[in-house]
């Protein structure tokens, strides 16, 4: 993907333009908060996919980076610590949080990785349980004051910046040296990509925008209990989205993120499980058939829609040795 | 609360009874993984629907749920058939580490469609079998030995030697275990390679099920224990490592065994969990190949 | 017996094997020799069936095989002794020989075959219940010769049996493999000991860079200088030195001569002037 056409960015700014015109046109709270589920998934899914799509190390611990974010942001904001502060004190503790899980798991390789990171998120989730086991609930003086707008462009300005980021990794050498290690570690290795660094920069990267994703969390819910957003649901839902949209793409997780919080509303009116039957099947149709997700669907139908007639297609030149 | 030897005793042999099918329940995922090199997420599920279908043949129909492990077995070796057919043996065509990422990410989504699908059907109540010799309890001493936890412990125990006489005594279980030696060499031998792995799952689905059965005795099923028994099952897999039914078996009551410790410490309770989680991690990093497995 | 004609066979992008075809005639014993990494264990892997040709033929015994499982193979008469033995470690000499009769007739038959291949090697018998994985070099080759056996191949693929053995137990497999071809079995041998092959052979087939370059008569090529300049005598690696041949003399074990790529052979160059088509 040499060079995004001028089309494709305008695209995306008459989005963001859109979105962020809404409050004002439409300010409904159960439109502003359905985008602001929208916004949050968009980083987790995002985020997720530098470390799992990009980097190809498919972290099922993402829940303990948000879960941590929440955690510290909004103890520091209702400690009165100014908000962007604790926001950056968010994104902090779920970078910290992820060089603490990453550095012994790195060492794993494969599934093995995946289970060590779904196993220390859940022993800090239970851990949490254990020790913070209140609701957190915003006291009368942030009940008073509080409004919608401010956090639904705080998770819009979040969204934005973290697909921003993956789009400048993905054309940038740190990228490509994940996705070489993505494709083959040993190769990649032997070729003079320090496997490890970049892992980390992918985890660093990750678990920056998650714990962002915490902190925004944090923001926005009023009372909850402290230890929900290490529930592993929160790595499994974005996991979804990601896939279902196109992993390892920089647009798919956002399509993925929308499709997925938008269906799951329009299903939750009727049948409560249902949605998540839904997507368990698409995830399964998906790592079969499709890998490439909702991209690949979109990419494959407009080539057969604009394929030239088979005749026409380049032919590769006979028998030989063959090397691309 | 102050820790008689009676209350010690006690919990240790609860735990030695709850390791029983951790064991068993490992026994299965480590088949899958150890022949197809697959982690089947999805194993926890597939127990809570043998455990399901025992409850319902209890129910419905009054089978007692020992019985009705000769319908439950056979009924998801089937289901165990079909699964493979149709999730995992796609996967074969891709390369070896590409096989391993999408049967985790395939297991996860059967593991979602599982759970909802439960949920559905039969509500997210917990369900649990009380036979009618339930209250019936042995006493060795001072210590209680419910009837219906023992006939967990013997079923676990004879499913475990079983498939240990399967694995090691017969020209399958031979076939098996060769194949998940070295795959080339088994192809080499003539064993058809694709059907071990299909018998292979099957019969670890089966296993599930029968774990799934005494589960839903001892404890009680509901649709989300899927998760909690895949980490469990996976725990003691690492904590044993590949290649022994009894080692997989000692490394659950192992972990049973850990447990109940870690209660019997004030304010322990509630750190029960971590118990697993913090073997796995540690036996991981440590020693890979499990207590029992083989270096490679 | 065994025809191939024209195969090409490729490890993902990388290809291997160009337009290979060789012949084996039913009671033959035929060698392969070649340097490292010239396809020789590829073509082994593609006969067995751990490996599917993008082109060509095979045929064993008139019956077309290139597409049947290796599974399958082994039902049809072909047994591969791969390089590296692949014993089943975890388990016993007798249980490695009983899975060598796994296929359903094969099994059916398998104490008469045990007790033939108990005549070859007997100390198979006596270390029947010892685990594989124990053994030594040699005794673990005769258990891999021994599981193939077992399922009675009309066609047996040796794939560098003496790799990594002492020259006393080269000769003793070496006399082995006499032995079953003399009682009706069908040798197809690759060889990095060239000389032992062509001195045990009826044919030979000479393989470079994955192209069948020399294919003649064991005898007329065990005295043909060029390849006695490049294979018989010389210690593999030093290009074209010409050192006398010692008598049974096999050269030093190389690492890991898997063959997995169609790396550039820095041995001798080719015999007959080929294309070229170093990878």
């Amino acid at each position: 993907m040499i060079g995004t056409s001028r089309r494709v960015l305008a695209a995306w700014a008459v989005v963001v333009v859109v979105l962020a015109v809404v409050p004002l046109v439409a300010p409904r709270d159960d439109l502003l908060n359905l985008l602001f589920q929208v916004f949050l998934y968009v980083t987790l899914a995002a985020s997720w996919n530098v470390l799992g799509g990009f980097a190809g190390q498919v972290n099922l611990g993402h829940a303990a980076f948000f879960g941590m974010g929440a955690l510290v942001a909004r103890i520091a904001w209702l400690g009165g610590w100014p908000l962007p502060l604790a926001f950056v004190a968010g994104a902090a503790a779920g970078v910290a949080i992820a060089l603490v899980i990453g550095l012994p798991t790195f060492r794993l390789r494969g599934v093995y990785f995946s289970v060590g990171t779904l196993a220390v998120a859940e022993m800090l989730r239970i851990t949490v349980t254990n020790t913070q086991p209140n609701i957190s609930a915003l006291p009368t003086s942030q009940l008073i004051g509080y409004a919608l707008q401010p956090r639904y462009y705080v998770a819009l300005v979040v969204a934005v910046c973290c697909v921003a980021v993956t789009y400048v990794l993905a054309h940038s050498r740190l990228g490509l040296g994940m996705v070489a290690v993505r494709e083959d570690e040993d190769a990649a290795q032997a070729t003079g990509v320090d496997a490890l660094r970049h892992k980390i920069a992918a985890l660093v990267i990750s678990a920056f925008f998650a714990g962002l994703a915490g902190a925004t969390f944090a923001y926005h819910d009023v009372s909850y209990y402290l230890y929900r957003p290490f529930s592993p649901l929160w790595t499994f839902d974005p996991l979804l989205a990601v896939f279902i949209g196109g992993v390892g793409t920089v647009v798919g997780p956002v399509i993925g993120a929308f499709f997925y919080v938008l269906v799951s509303e329009l299903l939750a009116q009727q049948l409560v499980e249902l949605h998540l039957i839904v997507f368990g099947v698409l995830f399964i149709l998906v790592v079969l058939l499709l890998p490439g997700g909702l991209v690949e669907a979109w990419h494959r139908a407009q080539r057969l829609l604009s394929r030239p007639p088979a005749a026409v297609r380049y032919q590769p030149s006979g028998p030989g040795p063959t090397k691309r | 609360m102050t820790v008689t030897p009676e209350s010690f005793a006690q919990s240790l042999v609860f735990g030695l009874l709850v390791g029983a099918l951790y064991g068993l329940a490992a026994a299965g995922l480590s088949l899958v993984f150890g022949v197809m090199k697959v982690l089947n997420v999805a194993h926890g599920d597939l127990l809570m629907l043998g455990g399901y279908g025992s409850f319902w043949l209890f129910t419905l129909y009054g089978v007692d749920p020992f019985v009705s492990l000769l319908i439950i077995g056979p009924a998801l070796f089937v289901i165990g058939l079909a699964l493979e057919l149709a999730l995992f043996r796609p996967l074969t065509r891709f390369d070896e580490e590409t096989k391993i990422k999408n049967s985790l990410l395939i297991g996860f989504g059967l593991a979602l469609v599982l759970e909802n699908l439960a949920i559905r059907l039969w509500t997210a109540d917990e369900r649990g079998i009380t036979t009618a010799y339930a209250g019936t309890v042995a006493r060795l001493g001072a210590i209680n030995l419910p009837l219906d936890r023992l006939g967990n412990l013997a079923v676990a125990l004879a499913v475990i030697v079983g498939l240990h006489l399967f694995l090691t005594r017969t020209y399958l279980g031979k076939g098996i275990r060769a194949t998940a030696e070295d795959w080339q060499a088994a192809t080499l031998v003539g064993i058809n390679v694709r059907r071990t792995y299909l018998i292979a799952f099957a019969l670890g689905t089966a296993l599930a099920g029968v774990a799934g059965t005494l589960v839903t005795v001892g404890f009680a099923v509901s649709p989300t224990i899927g998760l909690d028994w895949t980490l469990k099952a996976l725990i003691v897999v690492v904590l044993a490592g590949l290649g022994s039914v009894f080692g997989t078996f000692v490394g659950g009551l192992l972990l049973g065994l850990g447990e109940s410790l870690v209660t019997l410490i004030p304010n322990g309770g509630s750190y029960r969990e971590l118990v697993g989680l913090v073997l796995f991690v540690v036996v991981l990093l440590v020693r890979p190949q499990g207590l029992f497995g083989r270096s490679r | 017996m065994l025809e191939c004609r024209d195969l090409d066979v490729s490890y993902g992008d990388l290809q291997a094997l160009w337009g290979v075809s060789l012949d084996v005639e039913a009671g033959e014993i035929v060698a392969m020799i070649g340097p490292n990494g010239a396809g020789k264990t590829t073509i082994m892997r593609t006969l067995a069936g751990l490996l599917t040709p993008t082109r060509g033929a095979i045929s064993l015994e008139g019956r077309r095989v290139e597409r049947e499982p290796g599974h399958r193979r082994v039902e049809l008469g072909m047994a591969l002794v791969p390089e590296g033995r692949r014993l089943f470690g975890t388990m016993t000499v007798l249980e490695n020989l009983e899975l060598g009769a796994y296929p359903g007739r094969a099994r059916a038959e398998r104490r008469g075959a045990l007790e033939w291949v108990y005549g070859i090697f007997p100390i198979l018998a006596e270390r029947r219940r010892q685990l594989a994985g124990t053994l030594s070099g040699g005794q673990q080759q005769m258990v891999a010769i021994g599981r193939a056996l077992m399922s009675r191949p009309r066609l047996l693929l040796l794939d560098e049996p003496s790799l990594g053995l002492a020259p006393v137990v080269v000769e003793a497999i070496f006399e082995v493999i006499r032995q079953i071809n003399a009682e009706g079995v069908t040798v197809l041998l690759v060889e990095q000991n060239a000389r032992a092959a062509l001195r045990l052979a009826t044919r030979g087939y000479v393989i470079e860079n994955g192209r069948v370059v020399r294919h003649d008569r064991a005898d007329t090529l065990l005295h043909d200088p060029n390849v006695r300049e490049a294979y018989l005598g010389a210690v593999v690696g030093t290009a074209g030195t010409a050192v006398p041949p010692t008598v049974g003399e096999a050269p030093p074990p190389s690492p890991n001569n898997e063959g997995e790529l169609a790396e550039p052979a820095d041995g001798p160059p080719p015999l007959l002037g080929g294309e070229g088509g170093t990878t």
